[in-house]
């Protein structure tokens, strides 16, 4: 078995639920999609090496998460937990697989790993971008069978 | 004629094997009443007991032994059983095939009265010289055991004297036993044995065939049907491995050697065995083993995922924190040991960042600390300060308020242990660290602080009150959130009963001064209920309650808030006994004030108001005993009742004071009263009326003596109703709706004559023009009102009666019918109350008659009716029933149209989460055909303007998405 790139990574609390609002039991008024909602999304997908989600890892945070309801766009920025993780693409991947499944077809996703902080940042931001590399990629069974059982406790 | 057994004969129709076999009893009969001698029959049984061919040899000794265990106990002599013991035992050396009758018969010998225990000596001598036991079969092997086994309870002391022969011959006839039921005869019978008889040289062969089993692997046949299974094995198992001191150390050695095993249940199992061992050796016993020991418990107790191996290292570190602390004056490794896992929890706890970690490294504290009041001791010494200062120099709150929660929890465990006044210098630095908590403004440090600051009230120097006094009054008078009100008032309750005069001066003559509160009219309520929280401590009961009294009676203005303040106090039972208030009453006149106060008030105030005071005085007289409600009714009714004749309104003032009655009270003027109920329950133009009066028919019906009284008040009411019914249409409504509360009354009573009038209501619901009032009766008896029909009442209740309800239902309205439109709705929502109050578990048996309705419910455009259907739906989807599956064509459209009903938000997400667990309930091979459609379908919902729908509708979709692809794991 191979062992994980990074065995003891910091842990970090989990965030509480969020709080219903007056404002979300009311039938009338509209709730737009805002940081927090995206975060909620994605923060229990698992790490492909741990039986920890990405939000206790802090790979995501709700800051790191940009969205304009307006011009229907929503950009996730996360953060690998040392520099040359292997599994920056796949969680990138996940992240993206997730999105693609819960938000509204209206919205152009990206997902980016925040600068600096992985050594072939680069490459692994093209890869996540290009269309057709992560069709592909859901072709492969193997790949997909990874992908859900990371999303699958969400 | 003589029978056979009077003649020599007898040996030949044994072997023969004829019905012989059956005669026993006659023959035992014969030898009792004196007829023949048992000399001679067995003279007669020569033939056969002496045959040269073993098979004949072996019947004959059957034939004895059967005829031996038919015999009373007591009947045969010393020397006969001497004799024939002697004959048994020479037996053994015969065939093996005549070994078991011998060895049964042997069993039988030994209950007999006059059997003399020292023959056993040679029993066994022969026995374990002669016979090897694993080579018998199985109950054969159980006779060994049992002979020894009766021995024991017979004569410890004779047993004893048998000597390490003996035992070598039990160990090396238990040795290499598979069978699972004699395993578990052994293993519970060992642990009597090794406590009583020495083993002497003979510990390590003993311990060694105990300890081949251990741990236990065994699976049972899954075609016995009375297996025994590996847990009964393993639990009877632990005893006999520490069942001897002398064990002590293999025991240990096997324990920690198992504890490291990659096997889940060797941990298990091993962890078990050193919780029993605590309870056996003794504590110089693990010494040597100590390092070891911990280090693999906490291995087990740092365990991320099982929380059942993580439950029982805890168990084990109690127990053996327990098993040491008996040392803890003649030896150090008890102190040296706690201080071990101090110093490495404390390492843990200082690296925590989270509250898991924190939880985690104190839970073990706290383990340590329950086992033991020398532990606690040690515990509590070194570990609060090192909270205190761990909560100055970690700022997160979470970790804050769990440090918190962890002294609250261990100065609990020192207060249990009566080590209190061992801890007196650190426990006064709980209560500033208090402080500091709750002066802090976020809600969770307030309430952890006032949490732990009630549980160390009694390390509270009265220095600290005023401080405290300062910060809870300012939150009685300035927060809006209810639960740090409540905890406010609970910690200013606690402060008093521990400086009843303290608070006195600051609070109730201080601050919270009644001039001084009506005069300033912010927040009134909320300081008024905690006066009237405090006036529940005797050293308050007067001064507040006559202050308060006084105003109701004097000042119109502010009274309604007094009423109501005393009315959420004292309906609170943990703070106000019964007694109490019976002295409050008995004391101050309470009713009478309040009585007093409604009729001032009764046309002016608002009806919420008045309700305050209604309930006060139901609550008041539900405490008072029999003899009190009596002379309470025998003061105001018949006033009451006069003007409740000409003025309906004063209705409610008669219903309070009846309401709560003792069932034994009978009051002739009942009558009267039932009938006054009536008539405004009926011809009442206020609505609020007519539910009281209901409510009262329902009381009085409920609580009837049983026989006489109840039979003439019931035909009172089916007279009234009788004479009434028919002509007025105006009544149609009430009457509907009196039905419902007399079903309720009837059924809580446990009287069978409910369905008269559930049928009425059933009846109601197919005529269009009042379907709706039948629906609502139907919901009206299915709901559980606070203030009406319950125990604290005095009235019947009956646990069940929600599903008696059901099973009327189910039966009666397969009558009914057909419907149509309206009626068809009121049926169905009728049946929606029914099935959401319904027990859950009654539903399944029902579900073939209920699931249609589910589905015809889904297209009615009703938010109540579609809310509880698709529960319901959801409850079936759950327990996985089939029939839900058979139906997913019409099911799952309709479930998707739902989920864009624009009315409710509420259906729309129940309708999205039964989808979900629809997806998770069922095969693969079910769902599949639908998938497609629905992720297409389930695309609209993800931009829902209600972000709550949003996120059921992602996890209904990412579900679906699932279903069938690569990485579900799904066991089917």
């Amino acid at each position: 078995m191979k062992v994980a790139d990074n065995i003891n990574p910091n842990i970090y609390e989990k965030g509480s639920a969020r709080e219903i609002s007056k404002t979300d039991l009311d039938e009338d008024l509209k709730d737009d999609f805002d940081q927090r909602e995206i975060f909620d999304i994605i923060r229990n997908i698992c790490d492909p090496e741990h039986p920890l989600t990405l939000e206790e890892l802090r790979v995501v945070e709700e800051n790191n998460i940009v969205i304009d309801n307006k011009n229907n766009t929503v950009h996730v920025y996360f953060t690998p937990t040392i520099p040359h993780c292997s599994m920056a693409t796949l969680i990138g991947l996940s992240i993206r697989v997730q999105l693609l499944r819960a938000l509204p077809s209206r919205f152009k996703v990206s997902v980016e790993v925040t600068e600096g902080t992985h050594v072939s940042e680069h490459a692994v931001n093209k890869q996540l971008a290009d269309k057709e590399r992560i069709a592909a990629a859901l072709e492969n069974n193997n790949l997909v069978q990874i992908i859900n059982q990371c999303v699958k406790s969400v | 004629m003589d029978p056979i057994w009077f003649k020599e004969d007898l040996a030949d129709e044994i072997i023969k094997q004829s019905y012989i076999f059956n005669e026993t009893q006659s023959i035992v009969t014969d030898i009792v009443c004196d007829r023949i001698d048992i000399t001679k029959i067995v003279e007669n049984m020569a033939g056969v007991l002496t045959h040269r061919d073993a098979e004949n040899r072996e019947k004959g000794m059957r034939f004895f032994t059967k005829l031996l265990k038919d015999l009373p106990q007591s009947y045969l002599n010393q020397m006969q059983v001497n004799f024939i013991s002697k004959f048994y035992i020479d037996r053994l050396k015969d065939n093996h095939r005549v070994i078991p009758a011998v060895l049964e018969g042997y069993l039988a010998i030994m209950d007999m009265k006059n059997y003399e225990i020292k023959l056993c000596g040679e029993y066994f001598n022969i026995l374990f010289r002669e016979i090897a036991c694993q080579s018998q079969l199985r109950q054969d092997r159980l006779n060994i055991y049992l002979t020894v086994q009766k021995v024991l309870e017979k004569d410890i002391d004779y047993l004893k004297s048998l000597g390490p022969d003996f035992v070598f011959g039990l160990i090396s006839s238990m040795d290499g036993e598979r069978d699972p039921r004699n395993l578990l005869f052994l293993f519970n019978f060992l642990p009597n044995f090794l406590a009583h008889i020495p083993l002497g040289h003979l510990v390590d062969e003993m311990f060694e065939v105990i300890s081949c089993y251990y741990p236990v692997d065994f699976h049972p046949s899954p075609d016995d049907p009375a297996a025994v299974s590996r847990d009964d094995l393993a639990k009877a198992l632990c005893p006999c491995l520490c069942g001897a001191q002398e064990f002590g150390e293999q025991c240990l050695v096997l324990l920690i050697e198992k504890l490291d095993s990659s096997l889940r249940v060797a941990k298990l199992d091993s962890l078990r065995l050193l919780t029993e061992s605590c309870k056996k050796f003794k504590p110089e016993t693990y010494s040597p083993f100590l390092k070891a020991l911990w280090s693999s418990i906490y291995r087990e107790i740092s365990h991320k995922t099982d929380e059942e191996i993580k439950m029982a290292a805890h168990e084990a570190l109690s127990a053996l924190v327990a098993n040491l602390a008996t040392s803890h004056n003649t030896d150090q490794s008890f102190e040296n040991f706690v201080k071990g896992i101090i110093i490495s929890m404390q390492t843990s706890v200082a690296e925590s960042t989270t509250v898991a970690q924190f939880v985690h490294a104190t839970r073990v504290l706290l383990s340590v600390a329950n086992s033991s009041k020398e532990s606690c001791i040690i515990v509590a010494r070194s570990m609060i300060p090192a909270i205190i200062s761990y909560y100055e120099f970690k700022t997160s709150a979470k970790l804050q308020v769990a440090s918190l929660e962890f002294i609250g929890d261990l100065y609990d465990l020192a207060k249990h242990w009566d080590v209190l006044n061992d801890l007196e210098k650190q426990a006064n630095e709980i209560i500033p660290l208090c402080l500091t908590s709750v002066s802090e403004p976020t809600k969770e440090h307030q309430m952890a602080g006032f949490k732990t600051v009630i549980k160390t009230i009694h390390a509270l120097k009265p220095d600290l009150v005023l401080p405290f006094v300062e910060i809870l009054i300012h939150i009685v008078q300035h927060s809006e959130d209810d639960d740090l009100l409540l905890i406010s008032i609970g910690t200013t309750n606690a402060i008093a009963r521990k400086y009843p005069e303290l608070i006195m001066d600051l609070v109730v003559k201080g601050k919270c001064n009644m001039d001084n509160i009506m005069s300033d009219k912010t927040n009134l309520q909320k300081r008024l209920n905690l006066l009237s929280n405090l006036a529940s401590i005797d050293d308050f009961t007067k001064v507040i309650l006559e202050e308060m009294l006084k105003i109701i009676t004097l000042d119109e203005k502010n009274a309604y808030n007094i009423v109501e303040a005393l009315n959420t106090s004292l309906s609170n039972a943990s703070l106000y006994t019964e007694e109490k208030v019976t002295q409050i009453e008995s004391d101050h006149g309470l009713i009478d004030s309040i009585l007093s106060w409604l009729f001032k008030e009764i046309k002016s105030a608002s009806e919420e108001s008045l309700l305050h005071g209604y309930t006060l005085i139901s609550n008041t007289v539900c405490s008072l005993p029999g003899d009190k409600q009596i002379l309470i009714l025998a003061r105001h009714s018949p006033n009451i009742i006069e003007k409740c004749q000409s003025e309906d309104v004063y209705f409610p003032l008669l219903e309070c004071l009846y309401r709560s009655l003792h069932q034994n009270i009978n009051d002739p003027t009942f009558d009267d009263i039932l009938k006054l109920s009536l008539k405004n329950a009926l011809t009442s133009k206020s609505v609020f009326v007519r539910t009281r009066a209901c409510c009262l028919v329902a009381h009085i019906l409920n609580k009837a003596e049983f026989g006489q009284t109840f039979e003439m008040l019931y035909e009172l009411l089916k007279n009234y109703l009788a004479s009434c019914s028919k002509d007025n249409e105006d009544i149609c409504s009430p009457l509907i709706h009196l039905y419902g509360w007399i079903v309720k009354a009837l059924i809580l009573r446990g009287s069978d004559v409910f369905t008269f009038w559930l049928q009425k209501i059933l009846l109601t619901i197919t005529n269009p023009e009042c379907c709706k009032d039948g629906s609502e009766a139907i919901r009206l008896i299915m709901t559980d009102q606070p203030d009406s029909l319950n125990s604290r009442l005095h009235c019947r209740t009956s646990i069940l009666y929600k599903q008696r309800i059901f099973q009327a239902f189910v039966t009666m309205s397969s009558k009914l019918g057909p419907f149509d439109g309206e009626t068809k709705e009121a049926y169905l929502l009728s049946w929606a109350y029914v099935l959401e109050k319904a027990p859950k578990t009654v539903l399944n048996i029902e579900a073939a008659q209920i699931m249609p309705l589910l589905v015809d419910a889904l297209e009615y455009d009703n938010k109540d009716l579609l809310v509880v259907m698709i529960d319901v739906l959801t409850h079936f989807v759950l327990m996985k029933n089939l029939l839900v599956a058979q139906s997913f064509q019409t099911i799952l459209p309709r479930l998707v149209k739902l989920s864009e009903y624009v009315k409710s938000m509420d259906v729309r997400i129940k309708s999205l989460q039964c989808l979900y667990e629809i997806a998770n309930a069922y095969k693969t091979a079910l769902l599949l055909p639908y998938k497609t459609d629905l992720l297409f379908d389930l695309a609209p919902s993800l931009d829902d303007k209600k972000r709550l729908v949003r996120n059921m509708a992602v996890r209904a979709r990412t579900r679906w998405y699932l279903v069938g692809a690569p990485g579900e794991d799904k066991t089917e």
